[in-house]
């Protein structure tokens, strides 16, 4: 990206190479995030989305290149510590914790992490405004909730980690159009709330329509850039993803 | 039918049933959190025992003071064997797993044999071994009594630690899921390690326990880890209170064979195993 250059980077990857076993998934992606940006991700089943975003993280390790993040080089960190160092992931598949309640799953995301625990009470606040279901399904255990409840605690409880990034993979994912929208709207105004985000969706219309900027994967590559109005109007994009 | 004979059995085996629990919940533990059905639990358990046994011939140490010593080198034991081989295996296919556990059984099994030999060792001359309460015809030694309620203080102990601490907090969240853990800041690996040696720890309390009771042979162990794998089959995975119920029904269910039975002492494992193949048929009717 070759705008934002003043303002400070948020998320900067060069050369990074990952995959599974004897799969390589990912050839060489170069990202940069600035500082408050909202960025989409977009790229058919199989790009390698998920798994960029799971190499960040840590999830899985590097196996060439460099991520620095707020600053800092993630290179082999494990995951609780790239967590602790202000990125949180909302994961594939939402990786919840189907046995513990609501409040014990959000609350889980400050539990381990000492600077986040002492504005968890906030934090709290903010995520029971951002969603209000959650508030009343308190004590529920999040293995009866539905999938777009699901969603809602898994990115409650990436929020209470207190993130100054915030990776999202997938978030429309077997929700109603409608559900949807709202956790679109929600992670708008956590975007507006100061928190850099990175979103990886299959919904290309909307992820394009809310981001600052986006990027094209293919096979594990980046394909395009621009911004999203751009993006929107490219016709690789209309042919490919939006059927136009 | 001699009421007191059948009564004294009952008690008997609600004695037992405290260690059985006590050797169960640790197995249970490698199970629901790292998900490692450890085949060497019951070896951990025979090594305490012996551990207790030869401190007491050098040192002359009391098994009363013993299990303060070796619960912590059991959990070290346990810490040692998780890193230098369990953290390698966790994404293997489970016959793996269980190959390298068994493996490991046999190779502390052997070490044990080689040092003690196969004869039975008894921790001999302690006072409080013959001392017993008559209520009504029927006998309760200190040693079982005690056995049972130090036992029974570790399983509830447990259960309070995973729901109401950190740490049990931290180890239920790995156990139910792995990702989520570490994307909270868990270090997954970590947990996993306090709670294999944790485990090994609560099989090694078990094993001075059993040196008191019994005068175990280095063989002792492999027929504890069946019987506590009986045990948590029973009592559905992940489930202390179930554990607990689950071993006191095997346990009388064991004593009552052993005591009512014509030869019966000799089919006392054989108990075990005919209540897994009843639990598991009656399971599969369930499901179909």
């Amino acid at each position: 990206m070759t705008v934002a250059t003043s303002r400070k980077a948020a998320l900067e990857v060069r050369g990074l190479e990952a995959g599974y076993g004897k799969i390589q998934v990912l050839w060489g992606i170069d990202l940069d995030v600035a500082e408050g940006e909202f960025v989409a991700i977009i790229g058919a089943n199989g790009a390698g989305k998920t798994t960029l975003l799971r190499t960040l993280t840590g999830l899985i390790p590097a196996r060439a290149g460099t991520v620095t993040a707020l600053g800092r080089s993630l290179r082999g960190l494990s995951a609780a510590r790239v967590v602790k160092g202000g990125v949180g992931h909302v994961p594939e598949g939402r990786q919840l914790f189907p046995l513990m309640t609501v409040r014990e799953n959000i609350d889980s995301g400050a539990d381990y992490l000492p600077d986040a625990r002492a504005r968890a009470p906030r934090n709290r606040a903010f995520v029971y405004d951002l969603f209000p279901r959650l508030k009343e399904r308190e004590r529920q255990l999040a293995g009866t909730l539905s999938g777009g409840e699901r969603q809602m605690v898994a990115i409650g409880r990436a929020l209470m980690s207190d993130p100054r990034l915030l990776l999202v993979d997938e978030p429309s994912l077997g929700l109603s159009p409608a559900l949807s929208q709202s956790v679109f709207a929600a992670l708008k105004q956590i975007n507006a709330d100061g928190v850099t985000v990175v979103l990886v969706e299959q919904n290309v219309q909307q992820s394009l329509l809310l981001a600052d900027h986006a990027v094209v994967l293919e096979t594990g590559e980046v394909k395009l850039r621009g911004t999203g109005a751009e993006l929107l109007r490219h016709p690789r994009v209309r042919e490919a993803y939006l059927s136009l | 039918m001699d009421t007191t004979l059948l009564v004294q059995a009952l008690v008997s085996g609600v004695l037992a049933a405290g260690l059985y629990a006590l050797v169960s919940v640790g197995l249970a533990l490698a199970i629901g959190v790292i998900g490692i059905v450890n085949f060497a639990h019951g070896e951990f358990f025979m090594v305490g025992a012996f551990l207790a046994y030869q401190l007491f011939v050098t040192f002359g140490i009391d098994p009363v003071w013993s299990l303060f010593i070796v619960a912590p080198a059991l959990f070290a034991l346990g810490g040692v064997i998780y890193t230098s081989t369990i953290r390698f295996v966790l994404k293997a296919p489970e016959l793996n797993q269980m190959l390298l556990t068994f493996g490991i059984g046999i190779i502390l099994q052997n070490l044990a044999l080689l040092i003690w030999g196969g004869d039975p060792r008894t921790i001999a001359g302690i006072s409080y071994r013959g001392i017993g309460y008559q209520i009504g015809g029927v006998s309760i030694g200190l040693v079982p009594l005690a056995s049972f309620v130090i036992s029974l203080v570790l399983v509830l102990g447990l259960y309070w630690m995973l729901s109401s601490t950190p740490l049990g907090r931290a180890m239920r969240a790995v156990a139910q899921n792995r990702t989520g853990a570490a994307l909270v800041g868990l270090e997954v690996n970590r947990v996993y390690l306090v709670a294999f040696a944790l485990s090994a720890l609560l099989a090694g309390i078990g094993g001075v326990m059993i040196a008191v009771i019994q005068s175990p042979t280095p063989v002792v162990g492999f027929a504890f880890t069946l019987k506590a794998f009986a045990i948590v089959v029973v009592a559905g995975l992940g489930n202390v209170r179930g554990i607990l119920f689950a071993a006191l029904f095997v346990a009388v269910a064991e004593s009552l064979v052993a005591t009512m039975v014509p030869n019966g002492d000799t089919l006392r494992n054989a108990v075990f195993f005919a209540i897994i193949f009843a639990v598991l048929i009656r399971r599969s009717w369930r499901t179909v």
